[in-house]
């Protein structure tokens, strides 16, 4: 709406007389605004003197309005004295930019508002203010709500002064509607400034309506970086007439004294005036006074109870807000099942109700519970309650959890310096007076535990040169319920390495006696993890590879059992002795072995197998139930095919079978599918997995039952057997001839392994010695030698795998850990040089 | 796996299980002592578990052991309880 028209739809007078308004609409398509700034609304206004000098600051520049303020303070001075005269002058700026604007209409070019005096010197005022371009939607409000702030009271008293039509043009830039009068009561204020301020604005309210909504949407849109090509860009703009939107309508109160009413109008003030002179005598204006009465007040007190503030805080901690949202959502589950359990169960609380207990402090908790409070006011918490309460609490599975960590904590204390010696960590030294540096990380988890390992011993090493290789008993595992049993079995977990299955029985028949398997940790050496009785001796153990949580027990009925360790029940998962091709005799070794191909064509299947004295060795799979197959049947070789030159053919002898019983296997470390069987005649026979009914070879040399026979685990052409004949000898796979033998001692060697850190090195138990052989330093004597207490015979060998440990047997139902120390340096464990070693020392010996 | 048992360790000097409440369940030493254990070991446990919660929410305290000059106080904490044993761990 261009001020000419709106003067003229409400001053009556616009069109004619002292003003004259131009009709800005006409030729108003000059009008240029930038597309991305609304402040910079080109101003307009000037005074009437400014004509000449003012040039337009078309659109496209992007400044902002106040730059204008520059041109209008120059003028403001010269016209703003009264009212109603900077009003007219206003109204006259408003009139003229119209033609300046027409005339630089196609002028894109940046220009700069300038003043000059008559004299032509620039007066150009400068802006108090610049600004920013980014912000300008948010600056002009700014500006203008502080203009308003400040004119309040000024509005009022000047508004009536003002003609509507420069109220909103003044105003067009930053809003349309009340503002406008603030615009123009501003103007009233004769401070240049604010005056300059409004007219600057004064962009005609049209151009300004329509620039603004142009740009209005065009501030929606991002802002673009103007690059230099943007601005040499020719953007054309164009600007269309929005309807009149009338905004403000204020009855002007001056009147033209060239209209039709300006008679009536001077007559009117003329009658004022006498009236007012007249006021003094008249009757009619008589001042007169009244008085109004004044209820009389009333005091009223109230007193209330104290108020009685309290000061609550609460640590918000980072597992509390965690443990809340949390609740939020187990509340809604647990609500309905709590319910039911309070109803049912005196007893036992549940558990949402347990929270609420230890001393929660969070408010969060008390509200979560609210409803398991009503719970326990229904419960009604009594005495007996909590006393069955605490029972319960002793009688629940985290309790005995707790304490069997607890008892590994204890027993970690106290087996400190020999758990330390086992796993190879420095002894923790007490000394009461110091503070004993801890190596070993306390933590009662298992996972845990086995973290913390190997540091080598620095003081072993120094000592080495000193003291000789020797034995050191770190502890044994025994307990009341071994007592008396005769150890017949050591078997490692294959995957938990702390973990020893402990088979006790006795060989004889005569000796027979109850059984037991017993499932040892080297964390807690005083009781037996579990425990699996039986009234048969137990012969052997081994405990499964693929799954490590199944033991195999042989019994001396003959039977097996396959238990799972991790429940605690004496029953076992699986058991031949129903099985109709089960063992007659006493099953004396049992091992998984995990073989490549099986005859059923699945690949790494893991079977059992397992030797017994009814000359069978017998392959077992876990399918439905324990199914056997034979994989040899050991027939007693005559020594017909023993022929030396001159013996003559011993007579055929009447025997009671014709089986022969089998002691002892060892399948071969790399091809599963041959193993070593050793008899009771005496004899080794090398067999494989796909002939059941003939040996591969056989090798004699003992004289006597052939108790163990093992391969060599570094180098696979070398074997070991022992026997109750006394000896051990040394075998060569390709030679059926004893490579090296010894007879150490007249007693009856039970067992022998060889050490899994070299190759030269091996044990033998027999009755009443433990050995440690080293072929490396001396194949005419042991190592170490260690005896046994008078009347316990060592029945057992087993070494630790990552440890310089060796495990014994004996017959009172001990198995004590021993370390190896001061032990040579084990050199590398060559494979092919331990035969060339041994070959070039020794010569054969005869067996 | 018994309480009895625990205290029949070697160098175990005393045991018990208090409730959530700070009321011993169970004890082998006397109760002033009892109770003042049980006392300042909820306090500490209370610190020791809200420092492991603070570092990480999802994580719990699952067993704590005092060292000192003259013998290890081991708490394995709970909801419901505290177990405490005190031990004499070298002889």
């Amino acid at each position: 709406m261009t001020p000419g028209k709106h003067s003229g739809s409400s001053a009556r007078t616009a069109n004619a007389g002292a003003w004259r308004y131009r009709d800005f609409r006409g030729g108003e398509k000059g009008w240029w605004t930038t597309p991305q700034l609304v402040a910079t609304m080109p101003v307009s206004p000037a005074g009437s003197h400014k004509q000449q000098n003012f040039r337009l600051n078309i659109a496209t520049q992007p400044k902002k309005s106040i730059s204008f303020f520059a041109t209008m303070k120059a003028t403001s001075g010269k016209g703003y004295t009264g009212a109603n005269q900077s009003r007219m002058a206003v109204s006259k700026t408003v009139l003229i930019p119209p033609e300046l604007k027409t005339a630089d209409k196609t002028n894109l070019s940046i220009k700069t508002m300038q003043v000059f005096d008559i004299n032509g010197t620039d007066v150009t005022p400068r802006p108090l203010y610049h600004p920013d371009p980014l912000t300008g939607t948010a600056k002009p409000n700014k500006l203008l709500t502080s203009q308003e702030g400040s004119l309040g009271p000024e509005f009022i008293s000047s508004h009536s002064l003002y003609q509507n039509t420069i109220n909103p043009s003044m105003l067009g830039q930053f809003t349309r509607s009340v503002l406008g009068s603030s615009t123009v009561s501003k103007s009233s204020v004769s401070t240049s400034e604010s005056i300059a301020e409004d007219l600057e604005e004064p962009s005609y309210k049209r151009e300004r309506l329509t620039s603004f909504t142009d740009l209005q949407v065009i501030r929606a849109a991002p802002e673009k970086i103007v690059t230099k090509e943007d601005r040499e860009k020719n953007i054309e703009i164009i600007l269309t007439e929005t309807e009149t939107l009338r905004f403000f309508d204020l009855p002007t109160v001056m009147v033209s004294v060239e209209s039709e009413e300006a008679e009536k109008v001077t007559q009117r003030n003329k009658n004022y005036e006498v009236l007012c002179r007249n006021r003094l005598g008249n009757d009619l204006y008589v001042e007169r006074m009244m008085q109004t009465f004044n209820g009389a007040p009333k005091n009223k007190d109230v007193q209330c109870d104290k108020i009685i503030m309290e000061d609550k805080g609460i640590m918000s901690t980072a597992w509390d807000l965690y443990d809340s949202y949390n609740a939020m959502e187990l509340l809604s589950l647990s609500v309905k099942p709590s319910v039911v359990e309070s109803s049912s169960e005196t007893n036992v609380l549940p558990k949402d109700q347990d929270q609420r207990l230890p001393g929660s402090t969070t408010e969060k908790n008390s509200e979560t519970s609210s409803l398991m409070d009503i719970e326990n006011v229904i419960l009604a918490k009594i005495h007996e309650d909590e006393e069955d309460h605490s029972d319960a609490i002793l009688k629940s599975d985290k309790f005995h959890q707790d304490l069997f960590f607890m008892e590994r904590v204890l027993m970690e204390n106290i087996f400190q310096p020999k758990l330390a010696a086992y796993r190879q960590l420095p002894v923790l030294k007490e000394p009461e007076p110091e503070e004993p540096e801890d190596f070993l990380e306390s933590a009662t988890h298992e996972e845990v535990e086995e973290e913390s390992k190997k540091e080598e011993e620095e003081e072993i090493h120094a000592e080495e040169s000193t003291i000789p290789a020797n034995l050191e008993r770190l502890w044994s595992f025994s307990c009341d319920l071994t007592k008396g049993l005769n150890v017949s079995s050591l078997a490692w977990n294959k995957t938990n390495p702390d973990l020893l299955a402990v088979g006790y029985g006795h060989f004889g028949f005569k000796e027979q006696k109850r059984g037991l398997a017993c499932c040892w940790s080297i964390k807690n050496p005083m009781w037996p993890e579990r425990i699996y009785q039986s009234p048969y001796g137990v012969t052997a153990v081994d405990f499964s590879i693929g799954a490590p949580n199944l033991l195999a027990v042989g019994y001396h009925n003959g039977t097996i059992a396959i238990y799972n360790v991790r429940s605690n029940s004496n029953v076992p998962v699986l058991d031949s002795s129903e099985s109709p091709q089960k063992h007659l005799g006493p099953v004396w070794q049992l091992q998984w072995i995990e073989q490549d191909r099986g005859t059923t064509g699945d690949d790494k299947r893991e079977i059992l197998v397992s030797i017994s004295a009814d000359g069978r060795i017998a392959k077992w799979v876990i399918r439905k139930g324990l199914d056997c197959y034979d994989l040899m049947r050991l027939k007693r070789t005559t020594t017909t095919s023993n022929r030396k030159g001159g013996e003559k053919e011993k007579k055929d002898e009447a025997l009671i079978s014709r089986q022969a019983p089998g002691m002892c296997f060892s399948f071969h470390p790399k091809d599963t599918n041959i193993y070593l069987a050793g008899t009771e005649e005496g004899h080794i026979h090398k067999c494989s997995c796909s002939y059941n009914e003939q040996y591969l070879n056989t090798y004699r040399g003992h004289k006597g039952p052939v108790y163990k026979v093992t391969w060599n685990p570094f180098c696979h052409d070398v074997f070991l057997s022992c026997s109750a004949d006394w000896g051990v000898i040394i075998w060569q796979q390709e030679n059926v001839k004893p490579f090296l033998s010894f007879y150490p001692t007249t007693s009856v060697v039970y067992d022998v392994a060889w050490s899994p850190k070299s190759s030269y090195i091996f044990a033998a138990a027999n009755e009443n010695r433990v050995e440690i052989w080293d072929l490396h330093i001396s194949t005419l004597d042991p190592l170490i030698v260690n005896t046994a207490n008078p009347g316990i015979k060592f029945t057992t060998i087993l070494f630790a795998k990552q440890t310089d440990c060796l495990l014994v047997g004996d017959s009172d139902g001990q198995v004590s850990v021993y370390e190896l120390r001061n032990m040579p340096t084990a050199l590398e464990s060559g494979r092919g040089d331990v035969i060339d070693t041994l070959l070039g020392s020794k010569s054969n010996q005869p067996a | 796996m018994e309480i009895g048992e625990i205290q029949s360790h070697k160098g175990v000097i005393g045991t018990m299980v208090v409730n959530a409440e700070g009321i011993p369940i169970r004890t082998t030493l006397d109760n002033s002592t009892t109770v003042q254990y049980a006392g300042l070991l909820h306090h500490l446990t209370m610190k020791a578990k809200s420092t492991v919660r603070d570092i990480d929410p999802q994580n719990d305290l699952t067993f704590l052991r005092i060292r000192s000059k003259k013998h290890e106080i081991m708490v394995a904490p709970d909801k419901e309880y505290l177990l405490i044993v005190i031990q004499n761990p070298c002889e």
